[in-house]
């Protein structure tokens, strides 16, 4: 189970990229995406992008709930009134994607245990998954107003405080 | 006949399987390992003529040749002077006008290519005498490999009428010719052996010579994956390697005409689709490859001509050439009489026919036929036209040949204009005579009696109480095995012929290759609620699959909340059931093919709907390599053709678009065709740059880059074969940096951006004492998203092949 969160400016640039594996019992905090998932993550969310100029003008929430999906991995967008979006990719097993190999084995869907079963990215559009993600994103678009409230930030300009990046983790291990 | 039709499908196949999967590194230094390495041995191989013009008329088949040739991706000058098979003037008559139009409604030509996939098949039954006589033209596959080509397209227009009486014309109107015992045997090798040992000596007792027709029929046979993907693979290197020598002039030349649109179809992934719905297996539980007619022929040379034309009937009724059990055998039998007009009188075979119209009525033919072979310098010669289509591994066994064959000459057989002319007009009047007016009275028949009483509120009550209680209306109709009241024999497992299922299905089967897909899709519907009842998966999916596509070709505007109600349904069943309950991937990939190909052509949201059942496929891996990198280029343009909404961006695809462009990028490099990977490249550099934006993404950017050296550093490609050995030292030692830097790079042994960068100027200098390179010629539009390798790399490998030219190569 990892995630891949990723604040995304209005003109597709990123913001803030941060990592993290899930909290709950059996995880371990870290995230444990393999070394193509470097590239292949950002590819994922960006393409999901068309999905959230579309689906935002379909609801009234800032919270678009599941947008997208490519392989196991599930996109969950929330929207700023800025029009900056917070992307969050989940994968419940990073090992069984297979990317852009084909070499590999196709995703067996039932392999999962029982105990993971129960995990949000399991159930990406379950109402428990939805609740999780949007106490995680209300958090962090918290954290994310009082940030570009600094009079030194300028509009699309990439993140860099550690103080933000440590409300983020907190929020995700709090939540996710 | 074909020297030697096993070999090919083992011997090249093999070496290339595992290799092409590492890229940069073996390949030049191992002259031997070419994906035809089989042949190598072979001097002048890759100039043979009649093999380049193989691949070229059969990848340039499926688009006009225009807009393919001019496109870049299929072989583009390097084709011999007398390429096509096409070129008008030597067959223009047979072929419709629409290939005047270039790139004219291109979507359409998909729904064409589906249309013409179901079309009705003709068995040909000829005697011994016949395939002698036609063997003796010159023609080795007998009267079928005459007749096959000109059953593609039927001269003129071909009126319909539909079952509410509505006329229509058709232009494309075409019958498949197959042989009697085509496609119900796999195509595979293996299978081969043992049935052959089994039926040599049961059923064919030792006469060699049905051992020999054996093996076409099993040849002609489709529905085989991996020999559609190797095939597609051929005509790829094939391509690969004819687009070295245009290089030199393309560095030079304007890019625009190698921007392939990036919506139109690339040619690789039509012949894909064509050799996917080519030969379509005889099985029990479809009935669009069923005969629908048998063509009887003799000749005018059998001493015993009315003796000769019974015992081939009865032979097509109780004896050898019987249908299987499944397979309804009260089909249309047409007579032809073919007359040796070099060496019979025709006055006698007129008397012959004469009394032949007598027997058979309207179901019969005198044709006309030269005996004396045809030479290419004779006046009115013309080729034989090429079988579009033929199953992939028919192809590859022609391909095979060809390419071991020493002589430079074009192995397609002439045949007399006059000829032609004759078959043209037998197979028109066949048709619009005989074929289609029994077809259509066929339908009538089992629509009054079978299905219109499954239609309508009493209908359904029958099929209801034909399920809860015993006495059916339906015990009737011969021994059930599967449940109480059920026609279907779950131990055999198929319905009989005469069994309402079997007619409906037959109707439903009917009435596509008729194009009523009204009536098509409505005894689909019917037949889905059926075969479920009585758990004939097979069948069950079989009628999933038609229905969905019965839908789509059918129905004008489709809502797109009808289309999630019925189409997807259509194909989320047909597919689980495929693959779960049957056990047939060919058929699986089918389905969902043909489910995104039609969806597709709606447009608009439709789109979305496509590439998810193209991600699908993908996903579930039911392609080899080469599949996987054309579906994933199909979802590509899919994504690009969707249009945003009242003129905003929103609602495009344009991100996704490049995102699968470049994973189709990636995937033709790994296989190194780095052309296709070139055209996919730049589509998602234009893709991504049309939004106005950068793309700010590090990762992606290395990615894209250090993919873009990769390529453009394969790009010199497989013509490395023939140069001399100076290339080969000169590649060795960039090879051996690979290693070293390999575990960096994001795409395992390709080179990573610093690589690129550290050797790339080396390698330069080396080629370019002036030092003028970087500028002399300016990259190509892809590179803006490269700016290092654009400085560094791009240049090299345009210029190695123009510095080799200058050696003396040519």
């Amino acid at each position: 189970m990892s995630y891949y969160f990723t604040i995304i400016g209005t003109k597709d640039n990123p913001l803030f990229e941060h990592e993290f594996g899930t909290s709950k019992p059996g995880g371990d905090g870290t995230a444990k995406f393999r070394e193509e998932a470097a590239h292949m993550n950002q590819f994922i969310v960006h393409a999901a992008l068309d999905m959230v100029e579309e689906v935002q003008w379909g609801t009234k929430d800032l919270y678009l709930k599941k947008v997208d999906t490519f392989q196991n991995n599930h996109i969950h967008t929330f929207i700023t009134g800025g029009n900056v979006k917070f992307m969050l990719l989940m994968n419940p097993d990073p090992s069984a994607t297979p990317y852009s190999n084909l070499a590999s084995p196709p995703p067996s869907s039932r392999s999962s245990t029982a105990r993971q079963s129960m995990l949000l990215a399991n159930n990406p559009s379950s109402s428990q998954t939805e609740d999780a993600v949007r106490g995680f994103v209300t958090e962090v678009y918290e954290a994310w107003v009082k940030c570009i409230m600094n009079p030194f930030y300028d509009v699309n300009q990439e993140v860099t405080s550690p103080i933000f990046r440590a409300r983020v983790a907190a929020a995700a291990k709090r939540f996710l | 006949m074909t020297p030697t039709p096993d070999d090919p499908l083992q011997s090249p196949q093999d070496s290339d399987s595992e290799t092409t999967l590492d890229v940069a590194k073996g390949r030049h230094s191992k002259p031997g390992r070419s994906p035809l390495s089989s042949i190598t041995s072979l001097p002048y191989r890759r100039s043979n003529a009649s093999l380049s013009q193989l691949f070229q008329s059969t990848t340039s088949l499926p688009t006009a040749a225009g807009p393919s040739s001019e496109s870049g991706t299929v072989t583009p000058t390097a084709a011999p002077p007398n390429g096509l098979v096409f070129s008008p003037g030597s067959t223009g008559s047979a072929r419709p006008a629409s290939p005047a139009v270039p790139g004219a409604n291109l979507s359409g030509e998909t729904k064409d290519l589906i249309l013409r996939a179901f079309a009705p098949h003709v068995s040909v039954l000829a005697s011994q005498d016949t395939e002698e006589l036609i063997r003796h033209k010159g023609i080795s596959g007998g009267l079928l490999e005459l007749l096959r080509p000109f059953g593609e397209h039927v001269q003129g227009k071909v009126t319909i009428r539909d079952s509410s009486g509505a006329s229509r014309s058709w232009d494309d109107f075409a019958v498949r010719f197959m042989g009697v015992k085509d496609g119900l045997e796999s195509p595979r090798m293996a299978d081969r052996r043992s049935m052959e040992s089994n039926t040599d000596s049961a059923q064919y007792g030792a006469k060699r010579l049905s051992a020999l027709e054996f093996k076409p029929a099993r040849l002609r046979s489709g529905g085989d994956v991996p020999q559609i993907e190797e095939l597609v693979e051929r005509h790829l290197t094939f391509a690969e390697e004819q687009s070295g020598p245009v290089e030199a002039d393309y560095l030079t030349y304007n890019m625009e005409s190698l921007d392939r649109d990036p919506g139109s179809d690339s040619p690789f992934y039509m012949l894909y689709l064509r050799r996917l719905l080519s030969g379509i297996p005889l099985v029990p539980s479809e009935t669009i490859s069923h005969p629908v007619a048998t063509v009887i022929a003799i000749s005018s040379r059998s001493p015993n001509p009315i003796e000769e034309l019974r015992t081939l009937y009865a032979s097509s009724n109780t004896g050898e050439h019987r249908v299987p059990p499944w397979v309804l055998n009260e089909f249309l039998r047409y007579y032809v009489l073919i007359h040796d007009e070099d060496y019979d009188d025709i006055s006698k075979s007129m008397a012959l026919y004469d009394q032949m119209k007598r027997h058979f009525g309207l179901h019969c033919h005198l044709l006309r036929l030269r005996s004396t072979q045809c030479v290419p310098s004779d006046d009115d010669s013309v080729k034989l036209p090429h079988t579009e289509w033929m199953s992939a591994a028919e192809e590859l066994t022609e391909i095979v040949r060809r390419e071991t064959s020493e002589d430079d000459e074009d192995p397609t057989p002439c045949v007399f204009e006059s000829d032609a002319n004759a078959i043209r007009s037998f197979v028109r009047e066949m048709v619009t005579q005989s074929l289609i007016p029994s077809m259509e009275r066929a339908s009538a028949q089992w629509n009054d009696q079978v299905a219109s009483r499954r239609r309508g509120i009493s209908g359904r009550f029958m099929s209801l109480s034909k399920r809860f209680t015993t006495f059916g209306g339906r015990s009737s109709s011969g021994p059930s095995l599967g449940g109480a009241g059920s026609n279907y024999d779950s131990v055999q497992g198929y319905y009989k012929p005469d069994a309402p299922e079997a007619i409906m299905r037959r109707l439903a089967d009917h009435a596509m290759m008729l194009r009523d897909f009204k009536l098509a899709q409505g005894t689909y519907e019917i037949l889905c609620q059926d075969f479920k009842n009585d758990k004939a998966w097979r069948y069950y999916a079989g009628a999933n699959e038609m229905a969905a596509v019965s839908t789509l070709l059918a129905a004008g505007g489709l809502s797109s909340k009808a289309r999630t109600e019925t189409v997807d349904q259509y194909l989320e069943a047909a597919y689980y059931s495929y693959v779960t309950r049957a056990n047939a991937p060919y058929n699986a990939l089918r389905t969902l093919v043909l489910g995104s190909e039609l969806l597709k052509l709606r447009g608009g949201s439709a789109l979305d709907d496509s590439a998810r059942w193209l991600s699908k496929i993908i996903d579930d891996r039911l392609v080899g390599p080469t599949g996987y990198a054309l579906l994933l280029e199909r979802s590509a343009i899919c994504y690009s053709e969707r249009q945003g909404v009242a003129g905003l961006s929103a609602g495009e695809r344009k991100r996704k678009a490049a995102f699968w462009h470049t994973l189709a990028a990636e995937a033709w490099s790994k296989q190194d065709k780095s052309s296709q990977a070139e055209n996919c490249l730049r589509a998602a550099a234009r893709l991504y740059k049309s939004g106005g934006a950068n793309l700010e993404f590090g990762n992606m950017q290395n990615f894209l880059a250090s993919l873009q050296a990769t390529v453009k550093a394969n790009r010199a490609g497989p013509q490395h074969l023939d140069i001399g050995d100076d290339e080969q030292t000169l590649v060795e030692p960039m090879q051996e940096q690979d290693h070293q830097f390999g575990p960096h790079s994001p795409i395992g042994h390709r080179k990573s951006i610093s690589t690129n960068a550290a050797y790339f100027p080396q390698v330069n200098t080396s080629f370019d004492p002036l030092g003028a390179v970087p500028n002399a010629y300016g990259g190509p539009p892809a590179d803006a998203l490269n700016p290092q390798a654009a400085a560094g790399g791009l240049p090299s490998p345009g210029l190695e092949r123009r510095q080799t030219r200058d050696d003396g190569f040519e």
